[in-house]
């Protein structure tokens, strides 16, 4: 450490002997080709933070100082540059629509840097792209729209956790967070999924979803290595670096946003809707067993007979149970300012009562931004976001599974008595757990408190040196809140999930997460020679954050439906406290030469705290070139420009807090009569674990031909990590379950293309395309000797047919093991299925089960992506989006319990006798017709549960689905309200836009939307069928602008 | 521009810049001591856990796999795979049993450290009971190499090797117990056994060499002058039991029955059990049976035959089933570790292995009588079903094997007897569907040994008998 505080003085001695130079202010206007004023323009100082944007009337103004390069960007323009003159103070700016040449994009740190000058890929998109959805999680806003990001939710349901993975996981630790780092205006916020207290089942959300996408001017994807190689190990898997919305110098104005949407379940699993309760084909309206029953006509033949009611008609109870869900927000923003300060702030509320029962969202959120410019050396800034966020979180899991155990003759609706009981499906509706009974009875309600701040000061004591200094807090309670209603009264039917600890419950949780970040740098720029630029940079930044739960539980209500603790009879509690600390020094030097050859060097020291002190201090370099090849030589007709970048990064990473020692534990179960008792952790932390790597090395070239007009950005990456640290499961014996070790390493590399083109524009008329697609292969390379495989997740199937994911050497991540049926002269070693091979039937007529599970499919995709249009006539805009992931399995779970539930339209064929396909062990055909149905066959055989509960149910095989599609997944019409309309009003700007979401799916998997998973963990892709279902919506929003 | 007028600025930033690097001293970074947990446990907290936990591996080993091997449960399941013997690994037990002879072995290192004679010699007498339990099911087992976390995969120790070390550990417990009296005491209620009682811990441990001695019965080295030896020093009364009687909820077979009343089925009895007391097996009825379990909507008392699964569909009590008014499955029943109608069973066992018709006799009787006591049987039924069962016939070894198997109801230890036994209890069947076209004579590693300690542990089938087993 003593090192850092050299280094710290040697900076601030070098700040003092500084000096100072003119400063100036520039105003003007900018305007685009075709006379229009442009509005939000971006104007930067380059090389410092500082800059502007224009108003509505495309006017701004800027304290520079002489020398100064003004880069002025703005979307679908691309960017100018233009340089102060001594004395100048008016620079007006024409743009070309269409031109991308000198873009400029937000990097690591907040840097704003030309697009041509990285060695790297960055993709950035803006507020329009953003709230074109109309998603309230951010997270989904990124859904196609960028190369390399792949995006997956746990469901539609209101403020539902998103997942979202760059370049593929990259880590072999099925408890590793493989998501990137979020920034928002400079400081790294939360974005985890907290599942404890009761949430695992529930759709709980991602924190990043608490942000009103309508405060957010841009969101920039760092993929990886080279580009977040300054952010450090928290960023090694990408990184994206948000800016909200700021406000402007001139008038005030104020924007209002209204948006309702409505939604419904885009897609239901098919069920049968012929036969009804019982088992063996015989009508029992008390039966267990939903469709296991006669047809209902047979039934209705029969049950006057046996003094039973007619039996009704079969609801679907997937669609029957689902409703249509709704939601508002609206959101007002105030901003402006003078030329010293500036502001915005905005406050927004969503509600939002989604398709499954009782499922409902909430947030509301106060932001306000300020900067203040002191001097023309010295300005600051600020940001406070407050949210309050959470709902009633529903277990779709569970109630999709109760879906399938209740009888389709009820209605799954009709679930409460007046007396507040329960209305079940059999035995008169005293017995069979409802599931809207479930949902209503059994909540779980999250409430999130959450403060976003950030500082920054910037000082430029003299043109070529800019100091920033940005400190963070982003700090939130999460109050949950779990209850189950006791009975009503004693032995009154209630949700079995109520009863499962005693007669109700009440679970809380009280969570409180900080994050403390502090990051001071300096920037030196200077031109070395009228060819040559360097930019020097040099930081340090420091991570603190802490975490402290406490959760208990209270179980057996004495009064049933009062859910406080105090009216518990058995209490138990947990605590947990998890610290975490980081610091890190880094440096960047970039040189330019004659505008075309762009070479940037970055290292990195990082000290984390969860490593063993000998080992906590690594360092880590990066290199990236970037080469405009138009600048040095003279390119061939319709080539209007070409880069060719190569860039290579390592990148350290720490682990998890508390894995270096051996420590003992509460043990489970007790106290028991107030006695506490120890026992030693499961898990043996080591105290020799070395930080982890990834070694990253990136080619690409951006080509565009014919005046700009098609652009193909095309990217290869390759990442090896290695030395990854891994809980590694060992023999019981050793006196653990795992021991904690640097012990694999595995391999993504991919492609990544990006086509955009605009083959229409006109002075009213535009229509650009825009197509993105990515390919990522990924290899587990190693995994320490001696251990088979490593377990990512299972979910459970009946008779043996669970699906688990595992990963093994040589094999890509992802992989679903299950059982399978046994095929004739199928290679016992072979880990896959051998699916083209014939069936093998045993002596009983019926499929073998091959019990060692095979290899059945794989939960990552061979490749996505997604093709935009938008088309634009004078105010009016459309655009729309197919999204497309291809060569992707899933488990679906649902499909299993329709098989064993006779629920599945499959199995109208139960009365059936056939004779499988397939060969005997002899190798001879089979030839022995059997029965499919239950019981007493017509051949006198005694088939007792039948094909689809003995045999069919039992093989994971026949549940592994492809989960391809291709959706729709947005179309859009917006418009503007031409301002000559407006004149008259005191309205500046008024638009409209219909929004739908999920319009269209195709897909071969037979259950809810493929897209929604069991959750939001690793492994947890690969699963579904139980998922809270996706959903088509509509919306309408409204904005105006006074 | 005057650059003079600029400095408070600049201080500011020179005063951030400090304060921020004054923050980064070493101690910074020294956070990674887990604040939730210790990095040395209180030993008696190590002792509660592991005396509770000895007595619930006691279950965790039966509900695995003996109930349903001895046939006093079956599955509602048709073909499930502990009723059929299908490569049943009891994985769950073998590390319930792992877990705890950790935190033994961490009981007896630190308290020697200590000097805490008492928790040392207690510790042993565990140790013993939870090796016991690996040996008898598993066979080799790692040992010698284990626990110390130094190693990723064990070596095993040969099952002979474990039983000298049962041995051994009852001789030390037995030679350190009486000094222990002066070793300093510990937290009432932390032994959760005997709550520190060290004359009945030293009884106990005569009680279980006596098991293990007996377990010899099919070797050269049985010596029944040796178990009887060891009786004498045993148990002299049911009140002396090594059982568990406090839990987290309630008694595990008191989960099984709760949790089958609320349709997570389980803890169904076998046909072969229920038929051993109800009449069918042996002409006479058990009177302890009405104490177990409930009957079915007949009113009759109707087992499960092990691997044929349920007879209705489920929805009427066609079955008798574990309840929780039952005498073993009740919220605060005794769970079971040793008894002293085991040790009883055992001396007749032995004295009969040694001609003394006469003890054996005694003994018999007192098991019985010990068995029945327990449970709240009057004495005029104990003594008109021993009249009726028994009357005045010589006790044979059968009797003995019968009358043990009853009393011992769903104690892990009657699968050992089981296997001396040859499975020659009456009317005793394969299971329906067997997977094995023999009985099973242990039970094959688990997954966790099998995947990560490949090197080491031993290619068996459950038809390998143990050592003892011949």
């Amino acid at each position: 450490m003593k090192r850092l505080h050299h280094l710290g003085l040697l900076a601030v001695l070098l700040l003092l002997s500084m000096g100072t130079w003119a400063q100036q202010t520039i105003t003007g206007t900018v305007r685009g080709d075709q006379g229009e004023a442009l509005v939000g323009v971006s104007i930067l100082v380059r090389g410092s933070g500082s800059g502007t944007v224009t108003d509505l009337d495309g006017f701004y103004s800027l304290t520079v100082q002489e020398g100064d390069v003004l880069v002025y960007s703005y979307t679908g323009y691309g960017s100018v540059t233009r340089t102060v003159n001594p004395g100048e103070t008016v620079i007006d700016v024409t743009m070309q629509a269409g031109a991308q040449l000198n873009e400029v994009v937000v990097t690591a740190l907040g840097l704003s840097r030309e697009r041509k000058a990285l060695g790297y890929a960055v993709e950035e998109i803006d507020n329009e792209e953003i709230i074109r959805s109309q998603q309230n999680n951010l997270v989904n806003a990124l859904q196609g729209q960028v190369a390399g990001v792949q995006i997956s939710s746990a469901g539609g349901g209101p403020g539902q956790a998103s997942r979202i993975i760059i370049r593929g996981v990259n880590s072999l630790d099925p408890g590793a967070n493989n998501e990137p780092l979020f920034v928002v205006d400079g400081i790294p916020v939360s974005n985890e999924t907290l599942t404890v207290g009761g949430g695992g089942s529930r759709n709980v959300s991602n924190r990043i979803a608490d942000l009103n996408p309508q405060d957010i001017e841009s969101m920039t994807v760092l993929k990886g290595g080279p580009a977040t190689a300054l952010y450090g190990l928290r960023a090694a898997n990408g990184a994206i670096v948000i800016t909200t919305k700021r406000g402007q110098a001139g008038r005030l104005s104020v924007d209002l946003t209204s948006t309702y949407g409505t939604e419904e379940v885009n897609k239901f699993p098919e069920t049968q809707k012929t036969y009804t309760q019982g088992f063996g084909g015989v009508y029992d309206p008390n039966s267990f067993w939903p469709s296991w029953g006669p047809t209902v006509a047979e039934a209705r033949d029969t049950a006057a007979a046996r003094g039973l009611p007619r039996p009704n008609d079969l609801f679907n109870n997937f669609e029957n149970a689902y409703v249509r869900g709704d939601q508002w927000r609206n959101t007002i923003s105030v901003s402006g300012g003078n030329e010293k300060a500036t502001f915005r702030t905005s406050i927004s509320r969503l509600d939002h009562e989604g398709v499954l029962p009782f499922s409902t969202y909430e947030n509301t959120s106060f932001r306000i931004n300020a900067n203040y410019v002191a001097s023309e050396k010295f300005n600051f800034g600020g940001g406070v976001n407050y949210i309050r966020s959470g709902g009633n979180r529903v277990n779709a899991d569970r109630f999709n599974e109760r879906l399938v155990y209740w009888a389709p003759q009820a209605d799954v609706q009709d679930y409460i008595r007046e007396d507040g009981s329960m209305i079940g499906y059999r035995n008169n509706g005293t017995v069979g757990n409802n599931p809207v009974y479930g949902e209503a009875t059994n909540k779980f309600i999250d409430d999130v408190d959450r403060y976003i701040g950030n500082l920054n000061f910037n000082y430029s004591p003299f043109p070529d040196l800019s100091i920033n200094y940005t400190i963070g807090l982003d700090q939130y309670s999460d109050f949950r809140n779990n209850f189950g209603q006791g009975s009503v009264f004693q032995g009154a039917p209630n949700f079995e999930d109520n009863l499962s600890n005693g007669n109700g419950f009440v679970t809380e949780t009280r969570i409180r997460r900080r994050d403390v970040t502090s990051n001071l740098n300096a920037i030196y720029s200077r031109t070395l020679t009228p060819d040559l630029n360097l930019r020097l940079l040099a930081g340090f930044d420091a991570f603190d954050s802490s975490y402290d739960r406490v959760t208990t539980t209270g179980n057996d209500l004495d009064i049933f439906n009062l859910f406080s603790l105090n009216n518990a009879a058995d209490i138990r509690t947990s605590s947990a406290l998890v610290d975490r600390r980081l610091l890190g020094l880094y440096g960047d030097l970039s040189l330019s030469y004659l505008d075309a050859v762009y070479l940037s060097v970055t290292g990195r020291n990082d000290w984390s705290s969860t490593l063993p002190q000998a080992n906590r201090s690594f360092f880590y370099p990066s290199v990236s070139l970037g080469v405009v090849l138009g600048e040095l030589m003279q390119l061939p007709d319709g080539l209007s420009f070409v880069k060719l970048r190569a860039s290579y990064a390592g990148i350290g990473k720490d682990t998890d807090p508390y894995r270096t020692n051996v420590v003992y534990d509460p043990a489970s179960g007790f106290p028991i009569n107030n006695v506490t008792g120890w026992t030693r952790d499961d898990q043996q932390g080591a105290p020799d674990l070395k930080p982890e790597r990834t070694n990253t090395i990136e080619f690409g070239t951006d080509l565009r031909f014919f005046s700009n007009r098609l652009s193909l950005d095309a990217t290869y990456y390759n990442a090896k990590s290695v030395d990854q640290i891994i809980p590694v499961p060992v023999s019981n014996a050793t006196g653990f379950s795992t021991f904690v070790l640097n012990a694999g390493s595995m391999r993504n590399q991919g492609v990544e293309l990006l086509l955009k083109g605009t083959p229409v524009v006109t002075d009213d008329f535009s229509w650009e395309v825009n197509l993105n697609y990515t390919r990522n292969r990924n290899e587990v390379l190693e995994i320490f000797e001696g251990v088979e495989d490593i377990l990512i997740g299972t979910s459970f199937g009946y008779a043996g047919s669970s699906a688990a994911i595992r990963l093994i050497e040589g094999q890509p991540y992802g992989n679903i093991y299950g059982r399978s049926y046994a095929r004739f002269g199928a290679d016992e070693d072979d880990l896959f299925l051998e699916r083209g091979a014939p069936l093998l039937i045993g002596e009983d007529g019926f499929p073998v089960i091959e019990t060692t599970p095979k290899i059945l499919g794989n939960t990552q995709p061979d490749w996505f992506g997604a093709l935009i249009n938008t088309v634009t006539y004078r105010g009016l805009s459309l655009s729309f989006q197919f999204d497309t992931r291809q060569g992707v399995q899933k488990y679906n779970q649902q499909g299993n319990f329709f098989s064993a539930f006779g629920t599945a339209p499959y199995t109208l064929n139960r009365n059936e006798t056939i004779v499988f396909d397939g060969v005997l062990a002899d190798g001879t055909p089979n030839t022995t017709p059997v029965f499919l149905g239950q019981g007493v066959g017509p051949d006198g055989v005694d088939y007792g549960a039948g094909y689809y509960r003995n045999r069919y149910r039992g093989s994971t095989e026949n549940f592994v689905e492809d989960a391809d599609w291709f959706r729709l997944r947005n179309l859009s019409l917006r418009y503007q309200l031409p301002t000559t309309l407006l004149e008259t009003v005191f309205v500046q700007s008024a638009s409209i836009a219909l929004t739908g979401n999920n319009l269209w799916l195709s897909t071969p998997y037979s259950g809810f939307d493929p897209e929604g998973n069991r959750g939001n963990g690793n492994g947890d892709d690969g699963f579904g069928g139980f998922t809270y279902p996706s959903v088509r919506s509509f919306f309408v929003t409204l904005n105006v602008g006074f | 521009m005057n650059p003079i007028t600029h400095q408070p600025q600049l201080y500011l930033l020179a005063l951030l810049f400090l304060v921020l690097l004054t923050g980064c001293g070493a101690d910074y970074l020294d956070v990674n001591e887990n604040p939730n947990a210790a990095t040395r446990p209180p030993l008696d907290g190590l002792l509660a856990s592991t005396s509770s936990r000895t007595a619930l591996n006691q279950f965790s080993v039966s509900n695995g796999h003996t109930a349903n091997f001895v046939q006093y449960l079956a599955s509602p399941n048709q073909g499930n795979t502990d009723d059929i013997y299908l490569e049943v690994t009891s994985g769950g037990a073998w590390s319930d049993l792992y877990d705890t002879m950790t935190d033994i072995y961490d009981l007896i290192r630190f308290g020697e450290e200590d000097g805490l004679a008492r928790h040392v010699a207690i510790a042993k007498v565990l140790m013993a009971v939870n090796l016991g339990l690996v040996v008898d099911n598993w066979g080799a087992a790692p040992y010698s190499d284990a626990f110390t976390g130094e190693t990723l995969r064990p070596t095993y120790d040969s099952a002979e090797d474990l039983y000298t070390t049962i041995f051994r550990l009852l001789d030390e417990a037995d030679a350190e117990l009486p000094a222990a009296e002066d070793a300093p005491p510990f937290r009432a209620g932390s032994d959760f056994i005997y709550d520190g009682d060290l004359d009945a811990w030293q009884r106990a441990v005569s009680t279980l060499r006596a098991r293990y001695l007996n377990h010899l019965s099919e070797t050269g080295r049985y010596d029944p002058a040796a178990v009887l030896a060891a009786v004498d020093a045993g148990f002299s009364d049911f009140s002396q039991d090594a059982a568990v009687t406090s839990f987290t909820v309630r008694n595990p077979w008191a989960q099984v029955a709760e949790n089958n009343a609320n349709l997570l089925l389980g803890g169904w009895l076998s046909e072969q059990f229920v038929d051993a007391l109800n009449g069918t097996t042996f002409g006479v009825k058990d009177p302890r049976l009405p104490l177990l379990t409930n009957r079915n909507v007949d009113s009759l008392f109707v087992g499960t035959v092990n691997g044929a699964g349920r007879r209705g569909d489920g929805t009427e009590v066609l079955e008798s089933y574990l309840v929780l008014e039952g005498a073993l499955s009740r919220e605060d029943s005794p769970l079971d570790i040793i008894t002293f109608a085991e040790l009883k069973f055992i001396e007749a066992e032995a004295a009969l292995a040694s001609g003394d018709q006469e003890r054996a006799e005694t003994a018999f009787t007192a098991g019985v009588t010990a068995s029945m006591q327990e449970i709240g049987v009057d004495s005029a039924a104990i003594a008109n079903y021993l009249n009726e069962a028994y009357g005045t016939d010589d006790v044979d070894r059968d009797d003995v094997f019968r009358e043990k198997y009853v009393a011992l109801f769903l104690s892990p230890e009657t699968w050992v007897d089981a296997r001396r036994y040859d499975y020659a209890y009456k009317d005793f069947s394969l299971a329906v569907n067997a997977a094995l076209p023999t009985f099973p004579l242990r039970v094959r590693y688990p997954a966790t040994e099998t995947d990560r300690n490949a090197a080491n542990v031993p290619d068996v089938t459950m038809t390998d008998p143990i050592f003892w087993d011949q």
